[in-house]
């Protein structure tokens, strides 16, 4: 069976990380998202990938080229216009043969996630589901006598803990249905869910089954829940050092090639951290953190529980806690974020809860010496903050802070 | 250039010549060619590319083989002067990579006693001649005949009279053998193979190979013995695939991110700069180069001049050859290829070594002539496969940096700290090159606005002049515009009698030390009635004022500014070819590597 990766979305609730590169691509553990997906298939034998691809597809496309590397076949099909989930899988028309797997990209899933699809399919359509406290923004899939009778989008039901995990095998039938959901004629509606589709054939009598499972089933929601999934799958990598460190390391350590650790830092795993890396001499990293490919670290700075993207410098004497930083910035000496929990975060005009943050940093900004960054206040891309300042409110992308 | 296959083992040979001369296809695409052994020999030859030899040609069993795909030197492009090529009999099939120097005086002779030729190109030579030596075993037929031959050659040749036997030689264009599973390919270019093998040997100049079923056996064409190790390349076979993209040339320029990391990694350090080759220390530093590596060779003379204050020569390697070049020990002589087969620049540099020169390497492919002939700096930028070159130049600038700084803190020019804080700016470089690929979309919509253009205009001063002749070399070869590059100064000695009503001229006009005299130059061909697209720094308020477009590069230091105002032009040249709908991979007449003279 082959395997249809969704992976054309921006992410828009991931901003400001995902204003350069596609939620798919954010790094968890210093791998992209969408990697998990892949090395799971691979795991359960599903070696032939279709990504449906979109938004910033060069960085997927240059990560991945034609899969060998992770053991599988990768085809790419773009999906020109984000036109949603019943769309992008009518790009794979043609690609794919009878039946078919359906993946988010990224949903973190293990192999015994995909096994539970795969294993008790037995034609026609299949849902799989998982059970959830918190319903709200997903799917619920309501199944009487062994069916599915009705999937229920945007709305929160009393006693119905069982959510859509967006993973499907579905046969050629599909994109008959999904040619109705795109010919609806909808007003106001300019994305076109599968789950539309799917609801269309169990109107017209086919069969739609549910399967739960409750292996793993990650999703990563806001830009800020990178922290607790990176914690989480750093747990379990396993140790590697291949850089050089006259340091005193601790715990579960992964240090990449030609990276060097200074004198008299410490290292406290889980902790990962990617090649070419220039850190310390003298700089504390503390457990739960991820720190890219090509990024320096200048003496007595403390990191704990973070996401560091690629190419990043951190100048002497920062505190950096609970924090993604993006690509490519650049900032000076004395940063420091302050950390809260139980914070409101304020994105779009709608509020959302964060459990701990400090701040998120989107890509290729420059930080002048002694800036501090309140809680919560989450940074654009390509902006330029001034020596000196304290930011205490968020700051849209290009702009600059005085 | 041309390029040259061949197959011998188990399974039918036809499909993996082709699939191998497609990969080969950057090498030169006038007309192609198989022949097959199967008790006689049956060719199948076609004009033009690979996938016209492939709808052509009709089943052909057989599991030995070799191919050609040809870049016309000697002959028009057409199916009679494709290879391979055939003696008189028909019992003897020669593909060849090369130019035969004497192939006139040899075939007057072949003609005189009796051999009749069927093409106009200087390799069929090749066959009769080894007909007329051949004294039932090949190999010692080959290598007779190739004492008579003067000139370079990279040849693969299968008789009748000894089936399952391909026989090989070398000299002074490139070959390598692929070790597979009870099969053997042959292949100008080790990426073509890669996707069979990764055990491969390389076949050294003056050398002859036998491939059949007991194996590979190399010897010298003097009869000695040579060992030859295996070497196993990691690189791996699907960078050489488009995955996903719709040009090589647009893969690869998105890959400048990853590929100038891999150029730096291990490289830098803050003890300072470590290359794979020592650097001695010379009066004085001959950079030779052609093309694309000439344009990098001129910003290594900026760099190498400002940092370790060496005076550098910049030469083009065709001509140095031939100027008689002043030249000794106490010189280096620096030879910039990607390939590191360009024949001309292989040529320069041994003219410089027997001169008594130092010598060193900038090179990309692993294990290829070059890197036999003296030290080298890999730029690990990856097999290339776009004619255009992208990712090679812009990781042979950041080697030469990396060059430059070395020698200016060896040479006390720099201090330590100075050092320091350039090794800081060089780690910016691929974070930055991924921030003016985010803009693509930018560079897109102004490149659409000037694909109708008949004629460009770059310039630019200091390290922006080389970046300058790179931008209007990269529009011209995949365009087909008209484009010239000039130092800006120059504008005033000549070339602003082309300024016309609504020419567009690129101004590279990012932040350093002459960027005001920069502007001057800008008012000067704006005053004309240019239209002038400028490439500025983002934190640049002022260049709105002057130029008509801006495409935008992120503020860095003026030494490695010329590296992201390249990316911004390869995109350029990209669209505004992509927006004619030129072939980007292939450009007409062009090859990828220049490997004849």
């Amino acid at each position: 069976m082959k395997a249809v990766i969704l992976a054309a979305g921006e992410g828009m609730r991931c901003r400001p990380l995902t204003l350069t590169r596609s939620k798919v691509m954010l790094r968890i553990a210093n791998r992209p998202m969408i990697e998990y997906v892949v090395q799971s298939l691979a795991k359960s034998g599903i070696t032939d990938i279709i990504m449906v691809v979109g938004y910033a597809k060069e960085r997927i496309m240059n990560y991945f080229g034609n899969g060998k590397d992770f053991g599988v076949n990768i085809e790419y099909t773009e999906q020109k216009h984000q036109l949603g989930t019943a769309h992008a899988i009518k790009q794979a028309k043609g690609s794919v043969d009878d039946e078919f797997l359906v993946l988010n990209g990224d949903n973190l899933v293990s192999a015994d996630t995909i096994a539970d699809i795969t294993k008790r399919h037995t034609g026609g359509t299949s849902i799989l589901t998982t059970t959830g406290n918190a319903t709200s923004g997903y799917a619920l899939v309501i199944e009487s006598g062994g069916g599915v009778k009705k999937i229920v989008e945007g709305k929160i039901l009393k006693n119905i803990h069982n959510i859509n995990t967006g993973i499907y095998i579905f046969d050629q039938t599909i994109f008959d249905a999904i040619e109705e959901t795109l010919q609806a004629d909808i007003s106001g509606v300019s994305e076109f869910g599968i789950t539309d589709s799917i609801q269309r054939m169990i109107n017209a009598g086919y069969d739609v089954h549910a399967h739960r499972t409750d292996h793993t089933w990650t999703d990563v929601i806001h830009s800020w829940d990178l922290l607790s999934v990176n914690a989480m799958i750093l747990e379990g990598v396993p140790d590697k050092v291949h850089g050089l460190a006259d340091s005193k390391i601790n715990g579960r350590v992964v240090i990449g090639k030609d990276s060097a650790i200074g004198e008299n830092s410490y290292v406290k795993g889980p902790v990962i951290i990617g090649r070419n890396c220039d850190i310390g001499p003298n700089v504390v990293i503390a457990p739960s953190t991820s720190i890219g490919d090509n990024v320096t670290i200048e003496p007595f700075t403390y990191i704990k529980n973070s996401v560091i993207f690629d190419d990043v410098h951190i100048g002497s004497h920062s505190t950096i806690k609970n924090t993604v930083i993006g690509e490519n910035n650049v900032i000076d000496s004395h940063f420091v974020v302050e950390s809260r929990r139980d914070l409101t975060v304020e994105l779009d005009r709608k509020l959302y809860h964060a459990d701990e943050l400090g701040t998120v940093i989107g890509d290729d900004g420059t930080i002048g010496c002694d800036v501090a960054v309140a809680a919560g206040a989450l940074i654009g891309i390509e902006c330029r903050i001034e020596a000196g300042t304290v930011v205490r409110k968020q700051i849209p992308s290009h702009a600059l802070v005085v | 250039m041309c390029g040259i296959v061949g197959y011998l083992g188990k399974s039918e040979a036809v499909p993996v010549l082709f699939d191998l001369l497609r990969r080969l296809e950057y090498r030169g695409y006038d007309s192609a060619g198989i022949a097959i052994l199967n008790g006689s020999i049956q060719t199948s030859k076609a004009k033009g590319r690979v996938d016209n030899l492939i709808s052509i040609t009709p089943e052909i069993m057989g599991c030995t083989g070799i191919g050609h795909t040809r870049w016309a030197t000697h002959g028009e492009p057409s199916s009679e002067n494709a290879h391979p090529h055939c003696n008189c009999e028909g019992s003897i099939a020669v593909v060849h990579n090369g130019i035969i120097e004497n192939y006139i005086e040899l075939k007057d002779k072949l003609i005189a006693s009796g051999h009749k030729f069927r093409s106009e190109t200087d390799s069929e030579v090749l066959p009769h001649l080894i007909e007329e030596y051949y004294d039932g075993d090949l190999e010692s037929s080959v290598r007779n005949a190739l004492s008579h031959v003067r000139g370079s050659y990279a040849i693969a040749v299968v008789s009748t009279d000894e089936p399952d036997q391909i026989v090989i030689a070398r000299k002074d264009s490139p070959l390598v053998i692929g070790l597979g599973n009870n099969e053997h390919f042959v292949a100008s270019d080790v990426a073509a193979i890669l996707k069979h093998t990764k055990d491969v040997i390389f076949m050294g100049d003056g050398e002859i190979g036998v491939i059949n079923g007991g194996g590979v056996k190399v010897t010298t064409l003097g009869g000695g013995s040579v060992e030859k190790n295996i070497e196993t390349i990691d690189w791996d076979p699907e960078s050489a695939e488009k995955s996903g993209y719709e040009h090589f040339m647009l893969k690869e320029i998105f890959e400048q991110p990853a590929v100038i990391r891999e150029t730096l990694s291990g490289r830098i350090s803050s003890d300072g700069i470590d290359l794979d080759a020592a650097l001695p220390n010379v009066r004085r530093i001959v950079i030779l180069a052609c093309g694309t590596s000439y344009h990098a060779g001129l910003f290594g003379r900026y760099v190498i001049e400002r940092f370790a204050r060496i005076p550098v020569d910049v030469e083009i390697a065709s001509e140095f050859r031939y100027i008689d070049p002043i030249i000794d020990c106490g010189d280096l002589v620096i030879a910039i290829t990607q390939s590191g087969e360009t024949a001309d620049t292989l040529a320069a540099i041994r003219e410089a070594g027997s001169r008594g020169s130092q010598k060193l390497g900038v090179v990309n492919m692993l294990g290829s002539s070059i890197t036999r002939e003296c030290p080298c700096i890999q730029t690990r930028a990856g097999p290339e496969i776009g004619v255009a070159a992208t990712k090679s130049f812009t990781s042979q600038l950041a080697v030469l940096l990396l060059i430059a700084i070395r020698l200016g803190s060896e040479r006390r020019m720099i201090t330590t700290a100075e050092m320091n804080d350039l090794a800081a700016g060089l780690r910016q470089i691929s974070g930055n090159i991924q921030r003016v690929l985010n803009d693509a979309a930018r560079t897109r919509e102004c490149a659409k606005l000037f694909a109708g253009a008949n004629q460009f205009m770059f310039m630019g001063r200091g390290a922006n002049y080389p970046c300058a002749l790179e931008g209007a070399l990269k529009l011209k070869e995949i365009s087909y515009i008209p484009a010239e590059g000039f130092a800006a100064g120059e504008l005033k000695h000549g070339p602003l009698a082309l300024i016309y009503e609504g020419i567009p001229v690129v101004a590279i006009a990012t932040k350093d030390a002459v960027y005001e005299k920069m502007l001057g130059n800008i008012k000067e061909v704006k005053a004309r009635g240019a239209t002038v697209i400028g490439i500025a720094n983002e934190s640049d308020t002022e260049i709105e004022r002057y130029v008509d477009h801006v495409l935008r590069v992120p503020d860095a230091d003026p030494w490695i500014a010329p590296i992201l105002s390249s990316v911004v032009l390869q995109l350029f040249a990209y669209y505004v070819a992509y927006y004619r709908d030129c072939e980007i991979d292939k450009p007409r007449n062009l090859a990828k590597s220049v490997t004849v003279e």
